[in-house]
């Protein structure tokens, strides 16, 4: 009897290994296929550089701006020909790239891509240079 | 739009902060990026329409048409973001200056007595910093 239960807890400890091992290649490689994703993370670390390229970006998919002339420095009004309802819309598209409602009365001194990197770089706190 | 006024906009401003306004009301009520577009097109074209009109009066009148009818349409809940004001998380997180800690009572900074040394010395540090950066004058200026 001793001996019967022993073969049978062998061979069913035998197939327990099998299954166990079968099932840990399979996690192991699940594990592998998961992309790591952040949701409701901070966000990507800012700085001056990924602030004005997000920016950047931003103003060359816009359809009335024509994407080789956009640089920090160009002003909306007279080098993009930019009028003040579509200043409006580019406020708009940097509050959806950034997360945060720019009030009115900031977004009417935004002239050029420069000013707004800097109300980002204020709002968030971005050093300029790494601290001491 | 706040029901209260405590400044005086121009006629500008007034516009720009319909259209603002009006945009994000559509896009509240089309969360599909396509359909949100489509209407914006739309509603730009209604203020280009309007665009050329100089008689103040009538430009006026068209506004304050405008106000209202995006007050009778206004969707109940518009999108707003966490973090600004109106949003979920709005002042969640308290920003607390550090110039705060300078303003405690003596007594209370005697039961933290090393972190306030260290933090005397950090001043200093500091100061002399700035001075090495921008100048004795610059700093006498400020």
């Amino acid at each position: 009897m001793s001996k019967y239960n022993s073969t049978l807890s062998l061979s069913v400890l035998k197939f327990a290994m099998k299954i166990i091992s079968k099932n840990a290649k399979v996690a192991t490689n699940l594990t592998r296929s998961i992309v790591p994703v952040r949701y409701y993370g901070a966000g990507p670390p800012l700085d001056r550089q990924s602030i004005g390229d997000r920016i950047l970006l931003n103003l060359k998919l816009f359809d009335k701006v024509d994407p080789e002339k956009v640089t920090l420095e160009s002003r909306f009004k007279e080098d993009l020909e930019l009028d003040s309802l579509d200043h409006v819309e580019v406020i708009m598209a940097i509050e959806d790239e950034f997360g945060f409602e720019i009030p009115d009365q900031d977004a009417e001194h935004m002239h050029t891509p420069a000013l707004i990197v800097q109300y980002i770089m204020d709002k968030f706190d971005v050093l300029e240079t790494p601290a001491h | 739009m706040t029901s209260l006024t405590t400044t005086i906009l121009s006629h500008k401003q007034r516009v720009c902060a319909l259209y603002k306004e009006a945009a994000r009301n559509l896009q509240s009520m089309y969360p599909e990026r396509h359909r949100f577009r489509y209407h914006v097109v739309l509603l730009r074209d209604r203020f280009d329409q309007n665009a050329h009109i100089t008689d103040v009066r009538e430009a006026k009148k068209i506004l304050v048409e405008g106000e209202k009818e995006l007050w009778e349409k206004h969707y109940p809940s518009r999108i707003r973001f966490g973090e600004s004001p109106g949003g979920a998380a709005f002042n969640r997180t308290k920003y607390i200056p550090d110039w705060v800690l300078d303003t405690w009572h003596p007594y209370e900074k005697a039961a933290f007595p090393e972190y306030f040394a260290r933090r005397e010395i950090r001043k200093k540090e500091y100061l002399e910093r700035w001075e090495n950066k921008y100048g004795q004058k610059a700093a006498e200026e400020v």
